[in-house]
């Protein structure tokens, strides 16, 4: 269509001024680039603001986006036109006038003279705010979506999990709220369900979903106790024991200060309770150690059979009561004591035996450490015959039947003479010689019994290992009773100690390295006690890394949780 | 200078305040030695994590300052000095109150939106430091809109100056000051891209053929009304068409520091398109932390 524009302006004189322009398009576009065919300069004014259409079009102008203008004082984003119509678009005028002959449409152009020419920048996007890079959307899109993914979702999939059921794969859980991994073993035992310990919003961890699976824990201190301190209620499992992200250590805290924060003040804290303060493992930090004695108490049951009692004294004053005649020295001593078949001196693991857990000593018994050497022969004639051990009464009767057979046994001599001198045996032509016995036979045999259970139970046999109490009894079964044995297994229940490490010292092993704790080699009595003292480990062991010392924390020969289960178990094991 | 407005704002007053900040973090951290691994459920956690999260509210709020013209709470000029430090020491202050901990969870995700936000700040105080510079180099100390008006004038010049000349020129001037580009898309801005276009009547076909040609740095329009400068008959023409490149090279002038312009301004915008957003997202992934830490405790 063919397009007259005639732009008025205000001339020097007052004078109105017009310069025409003719235009052949399409449409005429309004704005304020430089390509609109009424190029307006102005705030209201967007770069493309409006299209006027007409020619073989009804007459009509149509705002873009977001763009409007006042069509005869009405605010209309489209409208149709008709001659004598005003468009102020940003305060320019632009009448539609009759168009002269030849002309489709004639537009009248008022240029508003207060638009500066520097709102030519309108024209163009110039500014990051005109594209499509916002601020609001995103930030309100972004802080929407973490809220969503972040809290609600995984909220939302608390309750069904703990009615157990299962989530869709991609869908955030609470798992997403986990703060870290936890240990393997929780992680298998939990399944990484958070509700397993976390039973409750907004509360701590309780000590009953620790206790669920640990049932056995003992508590350091009873209730009770605790109570007579002023140390404060007990603490929750998870204040020492924090999951997530624990190191690689574990769960238990390994530093001093779990045990010295209160240990150091018992004198003031600990109240009833009293024990010696604790501040580090040095000579003045540390108290001296006290051993645990398993000693006879008093005699309630029958005669003889006391009732034991772990008595706790300090080493270096403690004597051993097991009723056991041993002397160490002797046995130990090469030029009285040989392992006959290896022909060399007893060693300590001969007869100490470590256990699997690599602390304790398998229990001495009769059996395993002794009867390799020591045999319970009573008779040189009859060396196959033993006593029963730990049987007196059965082993008097064993005696007597023996002799009141050999009495009446028409070919004595079928026995075969001693296949080895025994250690403890000495045989004199005597012993061999049956010496000679006059009256009924049976008579012979009982005095010749009763000569050797006296033999036994006083002078050699059992007495050389045993307090024998001589009851004077007319029934010579109920003559003899042996005060009963009992060797303390474990000195300190409730501390570790490792001998499998120890095994093996800085210039020492085998024999040497026992040896240069326990000092037996002089000691001949079994009431010795051979427990190290704090300066002996001292001697190499430090509370602080130093170059000569190995460091010892706290937890190294402590535990938190007291043994106590262990520690039944282990009086059970010793009776 | 900037330089001197942001960072050494009082003799970087906010420097020091940042450096006393950080070392009583660090100090609160070095006590975590009792029977509680380092990390943010011990109550020197709880300290830092208690701080981290003031300054970060702290921080954001700097947005809300900006548009309180009327505010007599500090200038903003100190508030971003204030910012920009304080900022650099959340850094510190966060890694200390996690001691280090991260995993696929949304604690470390808050922690990852914040060290992108801390890190789109840095940028932004770089390019803070470094553009204003290039600005007022560029701009020869005219504001944009004085440039526009320039541009402005200078186009009505150049079409009037063309409407003497013969079509092909008028054409091709006319053209060239429509279809000048500027600016426009994310793009176009930050890599200054020309599309600038003009209609080119090929004189050497048979038949006068219209051309819409590259037109890019105005150089090729200049070449073009240049190359008629020797074949104008009239001295008077010569001399119109002399007025007339003179004038395109006034424009290409004008239009090189407009584009360059629009370049730096959009470089000194960009990083806050990260910076905003993401700060309202550390927002929102911050209430979910401290809800959740709660929550399961």
């Amino acid at each position: 269509m063919d397009v007259l524009l005639r732009q008025l302006r205000q001339g020097a004189d007052g004078a109105v001024e017009y310069q025409d322009t003719e235009v052949i398009a399409d449409t005429v576009s309004v704005g304020a680039a430089a390509d609109c065919t009424i190029q307006l300069l102005g705030e209201g004014v967007a770069a493309h603001h409006a299209t006027i259409r007409g020619g073989a079009q009804p007459l009509s102008i149509a705002c873009h986006r977001r763009g409007s203008a006042l069509i005869n004082g009405v605010s209309a984003t489209s409208a149709t036109l008709k001659i004598g119509d005003l468009i102020d678009i940003g305060g320019h005028y632009l009448r539609l006038v009759q168009p002269p002959a030849g002309f489709d449409i004639a537009i009248e152009i008022e240029s508003n003279a207060q638009a500066a020419s520097s709102q030519y920048e309108r024209a163009f996007r110039t500014d990051l705010s005109a594209t499509w890079l916002s601020m609001r959307a995103p930030s309100w899109c972004l802080a929407a979506l973490v809220l969503l993914l972040g809290l609600l979702l995984p909220y939302l999939s608390i309750a069904p999990q703990r009615a157990g059921r299962a989530m869709p794969a991609l869908m955030p859980t609470d798992q997403f709220w986990n703060a870290g991994p936890l240990i393997p073993a929780h992680q298998h035992a939990t399944a990484s369900r958070c509700g397993s310990c976390h039973q409750q919003i907004f509360v701590h961890v309780r000590d009953s979903a620790c206790r669920e699976c640990h049932k056995s824990i003992v508590d350091h201190v009873a209730t009770a106790q605790l109570l007579q301190t002023r140390l404060g209620p007990a603490q929750r499992c998870a204040e020492c024991h924090r999951e997530h992200h624990a190191p690689v250590t574990g769960l238990v805290f390994q530093g001093d200060r779990l045990c010295i924060d209160c240990h150091a003040k018992s004198a003031t804290e600990f109240g009833a309770l009293k024990l010696r303060p604790v501040s580090g493992f040095s000579r003045t930090a540390h108290p001296d150690f006290s051993v645990s004695l398993i000693k006879p108490g008093a005699v309630t049951n029958a005669p003889g059979a006391p009732d034991w009692v772990v008595s706790r004294e300090a080493v270096a004053s403690a004597r051993e009561q097991s009723n056991l005649k041993f002397s160490h020295a002797q046995h130990l001593n090469p030029a009285r004591v040989t392992l006959a078949a290896e022909n060399r001196a007893l060693g300590c693991s001969d007869c100490h035996t470590l256990d699997l857990d690599g602390e304790h000593f398998v229990p001495i018994s009769m059996q395993h450490s002794c009867a390799s050497c020591h045999e319970l022969t009573f008779d040189p004639q009859a060396p196959d015959r033993q006593l029963p051990h730990g049987r007196p009464r059965d082993a008097i009767l064993l005696i007597q039947d023996y002799f009141a057979r050999k009495a009446v046994d028409p070919n004595p001599g079928a026995s075969v003479l001693q296949r080895r001198r025994l250690p403890d045996q000495q045989l004199s032509d005597q012993q061999l010689q049956e010496s000679p016995c006059s009256g009924p036979a049976f008579g012979c045999a009982m005095r010749r019994a009763q000569a050797e259970i006296e033999n036994q139970f006083k002078t050699r046999g059992c007495a050389s290992c045993h307090n024998v109490i001589d009851t004077h009894s007319e029934q010579m079964p109920d003559r003899f009773q042996i005060v009963p044995v009992r060797l303390t297994r474990d000195y300190f229940p409730d501390v570790h100690f490792s001998h499998r490490l120890h095994a093996l010292q800085k210039d020492k092993s085998g024999d040497a390295a026992c040896l240069s704790c326990h000092a037996v080699q002089k000691s001949s009595s079994s009431a010795d006690l051979f427990i190290p003292d704090l300066a002996k480990c001292l001697q190499c062991h430090s509370e602080r890394l130093e170059t000569d010392r190995v460091r010892l924390q706290c937890s190294n020969c402590h535990s938190y949780h007291p043994k106590t289960i262990i520690a039944a178990t282990r009086e059970a094991e010793v009776r | 200078m900037m330089q001197q407005n942001i960072l050494r704002y009082r003799d970087a007053r906010y420097a020091w305040w940042a450096i006393g900040l950080g070392v009583a973090a660090v100090a609160i951290y070095a006590t975590q030695s009792g029977r509680q691994r380092p990390g943010g459920g011990t109550w020197q956690g709880y300290v830092l994590g208690a701080a981290a999260v003031l300054l970060i509210v702290w921080l954001a709020l700097l947005g809300v300052r900006k548009r309180r013209y009327r505010s007599t709470l500090g200038s903003v000029q100190a508030w971003t000095s204030a910012h920009v430090w304080l900022g650099l020491t959340l850094l510190l202050v966060a890694t200390l109150h996690c001691a280090g901990r991260f995993g696929g969870n949304v604690h470390t995700l808050a922690y990852a939106l914040m060290c992108i936000v801390i890190g789109s700040g840095i940028v932004g105080v770089y390019t803070y430091l470094s553009t204003p510079r290039q600005l007022a180099a560029n701009s020869g100390g005219r504001s944009r809109p004085a440039l526009f008006a320039e541009l402005f004038e200078l186009d009505r010049s150049g079409r009037e100056l063309a409407r003497a000349c013969d079509p092909e020129v008028s054409i091709a001037v006319r053209s060239s000051i429509e279809r000048t580009s500027m600016g426009g898309g994310v793009w176009r801005q930050l890599l200054g891209v020309d599309r600038s276009l003009f209609l080119r009547t090929d004189p050497a076909a048979a038949a006068a053929t219209v051309t819409l040609a590259a037109n890019t740095d105005q150089q090729a329009v200049i070449d073009h009304v240049a190359r008629r400068v020797p074949q104008a008959a009239k001295r008077a023409e010569v001399a119109k068409l002399q007025a007339l490149v003179v004038l395109l090279c006034r424009r290409q002038a004008v239009l090189r520091r407009i584009r360059q312009d629009i370049r730096l301004h959009a470089w000194l915008r960009l990083w806050l398109y990260v910076h905003v957003p993401l700060t309202f997202a550390l927002l929102a992934a911050l209430i979910v932390h401290i809800l959740t830490t709660f929550m399961y405790w």
